[in-house]
């Protein structure tokens, strides 16, 4: 069962950042095409600049969890380090619970941003004019699914505990290296 | 508040909680104790804003730049290159070391990355040539930090949005003092293999005919970097636009020089963009949060008054700022440390009538040293786990006269604010 969960999960965030890395290849191709007509002076498609934006929201939000279960996120270990394994350990359940309750607490509080504009039916003051709940509800779905990974994360992290199986723990949950391997 | 908050800011940071979390639960307790309305209300909408920026998508962009000349096989030619261009120098492949990790650095914003790379290439020819393992780790060490002060710069970038100051104008603020330190680092190592010539390996001499021939690797680097800091200074990109190009230039070089960019390297290059930039970008979010609850919450009014009554002069103050972060430097990996520390000392650095453009410079040359001093040092375990032998102490020992180049650099920026400043007044 937490095999399961956390091979599925590995392997979602993995496709997610494929995706999200697919769409910044996307980005750099209309930010390119942009630049090459105003150049050429037949005016612009306008609009790379906004849409880059939109792109830039859906990564700080779907890339969250895949740095999380890679162990990305840059963790302080200077007392870490100095530590017995059994509070190493503990240490990072505790780092663990306290991400997955400020998540929480964030996604919780993303969500008026895109309900206000659900509410209103608001659309960008741009050119564009696009309707803000695309790329406001993909960016809420991130924080979402940020949320999810953590908590189930945080439910591995204490199964895997119970279980015993500290290595895995410690791939799990632990500090990730440093050197990108 | 102002030493509550950074009081609490160190003591959740060695819990080993994530730092961006860190920074929102310092937002948040702020807004609880300190503000007159609850801030909390204000979040969504403060993480929303700082993210949907067509600003901040340069820093995905740069990275991509980086990895795709790293995993296109870019790195290891144009290490082979300089080797040509420099062995001469007493001190011979360290060089190279310092002369690819700074052009690699300059393209890309990673200096951990370049760090790696440089090292892994490097590592098997030191053995081979009999070099002083400390000198030749501690200069792949250093050279790496210069990435984050030579444009383009994930860290100014940074730095720009969340204190509101231009980058193009901080960029080219950066250039000169990057450019000095690079050559500074090689004049002390030539220095220092010329006075105890055992440190380096045997100074080696090519012909012009095999220089030559190594431009075609080199010729396109700088090609590309100065099409991506040209285009900024010459005012037709922004440099998210800037960045695009690169990324553009960038895989045409891999391809056509390196070893190709299959769909292999092509999906390890943008998973590995995604995880680092979302491990930036959610420390940036919460330094946005931090810095919009501390605003909110009087900080303004505390800071005055805290200057007031500390009866230090600014220079006085400016003193105090970097010893601070001389100590925080030891413990605190770089981003994080800039990043929590912008929203406080910013403020008071340009209340007492500091450029922030200038500090900016001053504020990444402090936290390069972040990058090489133990016991906390990013690019020191880069190297060392690149190694694969030997005790972390050598690395140590090697990166010595580089911080002492650092501390100069430091000490010249305070006494001549012109280094960085005279570029982007004739911009």
């Amino acid at each position: 069962m937490i095999d399961l969960i956390l091979g599925a999960l590995r392997r979602a965030n993995r496709a997610i950042a494929l995706l999200l890395g697919v769409a910044l290849v996307l980005t750099v191709l209309c930010i390119l095409s942009d630049v090459i007509l105003r150049k050429l002076g037949s005016g612009s498609l306008g609009g790379s600049d906004e849409i880059s934006g939109y792109v830039m929201a859906a990564v700080a939000s779907w890339g969250l969890a895949c740095a999380l279960i890679e162990r990305a996120h840059v963790r302080i270990d200077v007392i870490r380090l100095r530590l017995a394994r059994p509070a190493q350990m503990a240490m990072d359940l505790f780092a663990m619970i306290v991400t997955n309750g400020v998540v929480l607490l964030i996604a919780w509080h993303c969500w008026p941003v895109l309900g206000k504009t659900l509410e209103r039916g608001s659309r960008a003051n741009t050119a564009l004019e696009t309707p803000l709940w695309i790329p406001q509800g993909i960016w809420f779905a991130g924080w979402l699914w940020f949320a999810l990974t953590a908590t189930l994360l945080s439910l591995v992290g204490i199964a895997l505990l119970r279980a015993a199986r500290a290595d895995e723990f410690d791939t799990t949950l632990g500090i990730g290296s440093e050197v990108p391997e | 508040m102002i030493w509550t908050t950074a009081i609490a800011l160190l003591g959740l940071m060695a819990l080993s909680i994530p730092v961006g979390i860190v920074l929102f639960l310092l937002g948040i307790g702020v807004g609880e104790f300190y503000s007159a309305f609850p801030l909390l209300r204000g979040m969504g909408q403060v993480i929303w804003s700082s993210s949907a920026s067509s600003t901040l998508i340069a820093i995905p962009l740069f990275v991509l730049l980086g990895e795709i000349l790293v995993r296109g096989g870019v790195a290891e030619r144009t290490y082979a290159a300089l080797d040509r261009w420099l062995s001469w120098l007493p001190g011979g492949l360290v060089h190279a070391n310092i002369a690819t990790a700074t052009m690699f650095s300059a393209t890309s914003g990673s200096s951990v990355a370049t760090a790696a790379t440089v090292a892994t290439v490097a590592m098997p020819q030191a053995e081979r040539l009999n070099y002083d393992p400390r000198l030749f780790s501690g200069a792949i060490a250093a050279g790496g930090t210069l990435g984050i002060l030579i444009p383009p710069s994930i860290n100014l970038i940074v730095y720009g949005f969340l204190t509101e100051t231009s980058i193009p104008r901080l960029f080219s603020a950066g250039l000169i003092p990057g450019l000095l330190m690079a050559l500074a680092f090689i004049a002390v190592t030539a220095a220092i293999c010329w006075w105890r010539p055992k440190l380096g390996g045997p100074s080696r001499g090519f012909s012009w005919n095999e220089r030559a021939r190594s431009l075609i690797q080199l010729v396109p680097i700088i090609i590309l970097f100065t099409v991506v800091i040209g285009s900024i200074y010459a005012g037709w990109a922004t440099p998210t636009e800037s960045a695009a190009i690169g990324v553009a230039i960038a895989a045409l070089i891999a391809i056509t020089l390196g070893d190709g960019l299959g769909p292999r390297a092509m999906s390890e290059a943008l998973h590995g963009t995604i995880r680092i930039s979302a491990m930036i970008m959610l420390v940036v979010a919460g330094a946005s949060f931090l810095n919009f609850a501390m605003t909110s919450a009087g900080l303004g009014r505390q800071l005055s008054a805290m200057i007031e009554g500390s009866g230090l002069s600014p220079f006085g103050t400016l003193l105090l700022v970097i010893a601070l972060y001389l100590v925080l430097g030891f413990f605190i990996e770089t981003l994080s440390l800039m990043v929590a520390t912008i929203p406080i000392v910013v403020p008071i650095m340009a209340g007492l009538g500091y450029d922030k453009v200038w500090f900016g410079v001053l504020m990444i040359v402090l936290i390069e040293m972040a990058l090489i001093t133990p016991p906390v040092g990013l690019n020191l375990f880069v190297v060392q786990g690149a190694r694969k032998s030997g005790s972390m102490n050598d690395v140590i020992m090697g990166v010595i006269p580089y911080v002492l180049v650092m501390l100069c650099m430091i000490a010249a920026l305070v006494a001549l604010p012109g280094l960085a400043l005279w570029l982007p007044s004739i911009l």
